[in-house]
């Protein structure tokens, strides 16, 4: 079995116990309740490279004013250009010197991990573990661009962990802009990201996933949110073989509020599943989920949406809406809200909708000229539309409706 | 231009169009009358290529190529046009978009280079100014939340600007307020010419007080009953159809 060879691994004490967590419940299978339509198990299959060493280099497709970029390649993570004022760039052991108090507060964030073992066998193998840090005050006035690019030419595992951290009143928009080699061989890409939104901080976090089909990419997004702190959250899932993203929200603050946005277009052979958490633990914040999908092809759609009120969060405004169109009769959809209210003082709403393009709209269309090809792809355009135009930076928002509309295109034959 | 033969159109097992005869030739226009569900809008939908109904017998020609044939798309691009009865919304797809899109198709369909942004404005100007349509209007996404009058003057609208060789109306005057009528029937006239033919399907006179019909026709059971002159209507308007329908022999 794969995880055969991680026997023999010797870690230092507190990885090696994160490392037995995962051997003792190794990859999720579709017998857990949590990964019921994503099963992991093939993954057994693959003789892994835990640690390599191999180089990959790509140019970022983006072209942006930004800050400074930081680019990972095959988990190794380099600084281009330089750091805005106000922002460090060091590693884990170094920032939780220089801040133990923080460190201290940082340690009881309390993540909800169940059945996420791959959350696990990060802690216990990534090959960086680095922080950004913005200043108290601190605005960044153009975005942070983090380009992560993966190719091997032997069966590898890549997984890094990064901590943002946003001090008091900081400001930064964050660009993950993920991807991997369409002709690569088999990449496990295992992604942790831990945000820390201070009080007053606003974080703009554009992420977008354009991996090659061989890529099975595990998501972890985990942002705790302090008073009057603002987060906009975008995951563009735009192509790999089986991307699982854990979205989490932890409300820790009051006045906080937490904008989720979703859009995945999954083609022949994909699979997005999306397992978001929103956790009200304190009153008086608001959050908004908005989720679209266009299932392609034979693709497969999964979105899990928890929302949690705590007993503490009164007057909490909790807003959820997933709505998906399948593009073919081979798609398949399976959404799943969940609401946990222990407050009685709250405003709550959710609704999922999975359907196809109206023949009455495409006739209509048809009528008038337009093919049926085009004018499907207006349509589903029309429908993901939405989400892309909350994104603010015109040259990111224009390359990812590009690429949405490529793949339909791509998807119809065009 | 267009040649209707014995066509024969239904919808599961329901026979709907039961054998209709139809000659249009260029600059004629047509009206077709005729009690609720008696076929109108479904020889409309069979002409634009609505594949719900399944035609099993006749022919229609068009300029001598066989309509039946063609994808409604190239209906549109050879030059059929219909305005629906109940236009259908189209979210987040702005008229003007729509527009874009369908003016270059069916350029593309011809053989011909697309339009560019400036030759777009300066198109719909001039045509905006036939319906007397505003622009905020056509901003919004197609026919969504459009009240009943404007999205018929949405389809007159588009009939402007795909300048078709045919064009059905289908009921295109039910919701319009009198001064919207006198508007869009303007619309529809000053779009006449010798090259194109109109086929206006309605329940009643005042439409043809304005766009005055070479040719009555009732429709009643999927079959032309009746034919004639502008003068049908009137008296339509004033005896009903039962005078037409109790002189038949089914
Ligand atoms: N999709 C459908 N399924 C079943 N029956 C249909 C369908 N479309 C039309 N019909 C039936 O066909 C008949 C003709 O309908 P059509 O809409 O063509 O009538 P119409 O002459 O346009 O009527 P109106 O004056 O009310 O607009 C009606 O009996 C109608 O119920
Ligand atoms: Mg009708």
């Amino acid at each position: 079995m794969a995880t055969d060879t991680l026997v023999t691994i010797s870690l230092p004490k507190e990885k090696q116990s994160a490392l037995d967590r995962f051997l003792a419940n190794g990859f999720p299978t579709n017998k857990w309740e949590e990964w019921k339509y994503t099963s992991l198990k093939s993954l057994n299959d693959t003789d892994w490279h835990w640690n390599t060493s191999e180089e990959a280099s790509l140019d970022s497709i983006l072209t942006l004013e930004t800050a400074c970029t930081l680019h990972t390649s095959n988990g190794k993570m380099t600084l281009e250009g330089l750091l805005p004022a106000g922002v460090a760039y060091l590693d884990f052991a170094n920032f939780v010197h220089q801040n133990p108090d923080f460190a201290k507060v940082f340690a009881q964030r309390n993540p909800i991990l169940d059945q996420n073992s791959l959350y696990d066998l990060n802690d216990a193998l990534a090959s960086s573990h680095q922080v950004i840090w913005v200043k108290k005050g601190v605005k960044v006035e153009f975005p942070i661009l983090h380009t992560y690019f993966a190719s091997v030419s032997i069966s590898s595992a890549i997984q890094i962990k990064l901590l943002i951290y946003l001090e008091e009143g900081a400001q930064l928009t964050w660009i993950d802009d993920l991807a991997s080699s369409v002709d690569s061989q088999a990449i496990l890409s295992n992604y942790v990201q831990e945000i820390w939104v201070a009080k007053d901080a606003h974080l703009t976090f554009v992420k977008t996933q354009d991996f090659g089909q061989m890529t099975t990419h595990i998501d972890h997004t985990f942002i705790s949110q302090q008073d009057h702190s603002v987060v906009d959250m975008f995951t563009f899932s735009l192509n790999g073989g089986l991307i699982r993203n854990n979205l989490h929200f932890y409300v820790d603050g009051q006045q906080v509020i937490s904008n989720l946005n979703g859009l995945y277009v999954p083609g022949n052979d994909q699979l997005v599943d999306s397992h978001t958490v929103v956790d009200h633990r304190m009153p008086n914040s608001e959050s908004n989920e908005l989720y679209k999908g266009v299932l392609l092809g034979n693709s497969t759609g999964v979105f899990n949406g928890k929302i949690f009120v705590r007993p503490d969060a009164q007057k909490t405004n909790a807003f959820q809406s997933c709505k998906n169109v399948l593009a073919s009769d081979k798609a398949t959809m399976n959404t799943k809200p969940q609401l946990e209210i222990w407050a009685d003082d709250v405003k709550c709403s959710h609704g999922t909708t999975t359907g196809q393009l109206s023949d009455e709209a495409l006739f209509y269309m048809r009528s008038r000229g337009i093919s049926e090809e085009a004018a499907k792809t207006l349509l589903m355009l029309a429908f993901v539309q939405q989400v892309i135009d909350k994104v603010e930076i015109p040259a990111l928002k224009e390359s990812i409706s590009n690429r949405v509309v490529a793949k339909i295109q791509q998807a119809l034959g065009v | 231009m267009l040649s209707i033969a014995n066509l024969h159109a239904r919808i599961g097992e329901k026979e709907i169009l039961r054998g209709i005869n139809l000659e249009v030739k260029a600059g004629e226009v047509h009206a077709i009358m005729g009690p609720n569900g008696s076929g109108k809008s479904t020889l409309a939908s069979v002409l634009a290529g609505r594949e719900d109904y399944e035609v099993t017998d006749g022919t229609v020609s068009f300029f001598g190529k066989d309509l039946l044939d063609l994808a409604p798309e190239a209906r549109a691009a050879e030059g059929v046009f219909l305005a629906f009865q109940y236009p259908v919304e189209i979210p987040g797809v702005s008229t003007t978009n729509f527009m874009k899109s369908a003016v270059n198709e069916i350029r593309k369909y011809r053989g011909e280079e697309p339009l560019d942004a400036v030759q777009f404005l300066k198109m719909f100007k001039e045509k905006m100014a036939y319906v007397n349509i505003d622009q905020s209007l056509l901003s919004r996404s197609l026919n969504e939340g459009f009240s009943g009058g404007e999205k018929k003057r949405n389809e007159i609208f588009q009939m402007a600007v795909l300048a078709p060789k045919l064009a059905i109306l289908d009921e295109t005057d039910s919701g319009l307020d009198i001064d919207a009528l006198r508007i869009v029937a303007e619309g529809v006239n000053k779009l006449k010419s010798p090259d194109n033919a109109t086929i206006v399907v309605t329940h009643y006179q005042r439409l043809l007080d304005y766009i005055v019909p070479d040719f009555v026709h009732v429709l009643y059971k999927g079959r032309i009953v009746k034919s004639g002159t502008k003068e049908l209507a009137l008296e339509l308007e004033e005896k009903g159809y039962d005078w037409i329908i109790s002189a038949l022999v089914d």
